[in-house]
């Protein structure tokens, strides 16, 4: 229940608002209005931006840390990518020096290892299916 | 899509609307700004009052977020620049009898050292006449913080005019 103190508060008048500012505030309102209406899309990054930070806002640091992350994963493996070209150049013609070299060698290779390879090829020979019977007497009289 | 109408909204809310922000801001500048700003908040979205129940209430929650937004980032160094205005605008409309117009003048710088939080409640139930539920809808703060915040606004006014009041009475 309002005591008289109250009531005499509640009686005061208030001061009245400014009759210029009515078409002042309505214009700039109005300016608005118009604008958002021209251009819808006009204002389309900001919203991005602001809806982004919304987003990030909770750990911006953990945020920043994991995009710094991905940067170097990108820009190791965009510089391992421009490497790659290089490395199958290099291993693409040999001179023909190696060539000559590599050829004497296969060539020493085959002397040295030429009877034991042959040996092995006619025992895989003598080794083709037959009957038990006949392979057993063969290794006998060897 | 067509927006609220702004003309109607004005006319129908500047009033109490100026006063609540003035009673708060207590700076003729920092009101005009604002009340800009929810008009032009009005017009950049349309659809704000869509399925709003009580427009006053809902326009008043606007302002009152924004003039507390204008506040803290004022902050403290804007303190001594509020009481010179306090004492400079008074939230009363002038009179030409002077007792009543010692007592507005009084009355409007015993409410500009509230607490704005005080003061808002304050403001919406001696002139707007709301109720605490009303209020707490309002400002989005229980209807006990309302009825709480509304006795000490009011023990301290009337401590402070207590002298004045006897005198005119």
């Amino acid at each position: 229940m309002n005591d008289d103190f109250e009531q005499r508060l509640q009686r005061q008048p208030l001061r009245q608002v400014p009759a210029e500012w009515r078409e002042e505030i309505l214009a700039a309102a109005g300016r608005v209005s118009k604008v958002e209406s021209r251009e819808p899309m006009a204002h389309w990054p900001s919203t991005v931006v602001t809806r982004l930070l919304a987003l990030l806002w909770p750990n911006p640091q953990a945020w920043a840390g994991l995009a710094a992350v991905w940067i170097l994963i990108l820009t190791v493996d965009f510089s391992m990518r421009d490497k790659l070209p290089v490395m199958a150049e290099k291993s693409a013609p040999p001179p023909p020096e190696v060539i000559v070299e590599l050829k004497q060698q296969q060539r020493l290779l085959v002397e040295l290892m030429g009877p034991r390879d042959t040996r092995d090829a006619d025992r895989s020979k003598s080794l083709a299916p037959r009957p038990r019977s006949e392979l057993d007497i063969e290794i006998l009289t060897a | 899509m067509r927006g609220p109408d702004l003309r109607r909204l004005y006319d129908e809310h500047a009033q109490p609307l100026y006063a609540f922000i003035l009673n708060l801001t207590r700076n003729e500048a920092d009101t005009r700004d604002l009340f800009q700003e929810v008009f032009v908040k009005l017009a950049r979205n349309p659809d704000l009052l869509a399925g709003v129940r009580s427009e006053r209430a809902f326009l008043i929650r606007l302002a009152h977020n924004a003039a507390i937004d204008l506040m803290r980032r004022h902050g403290t160094r804007d303190k001594t620049r509020e009481q010179f205005a306090a004492e400079k605008i008074s939230l009363f409309a002038p009179t030409n009898e002077p007792d009543e117009e010692l007592f507005r003048a009084e009355l409007s710088v015993a409410l500009a050292e509230l607490p704005a939080e005080q003061r808002a409640v304050m403001h919406l139930k001696l002139w707007e006449g709301l109720t605490f539920e009303q209020i707490a809808a309002t400002l989005e703060i229980p209807p006990n913080t309302a009825a709480s915040r509304y006795r000490y606004g009011l023990d301290k006014l009337r401590n402070r005019l207590r002298l004045l009041y006897e005198e005119i009475k």
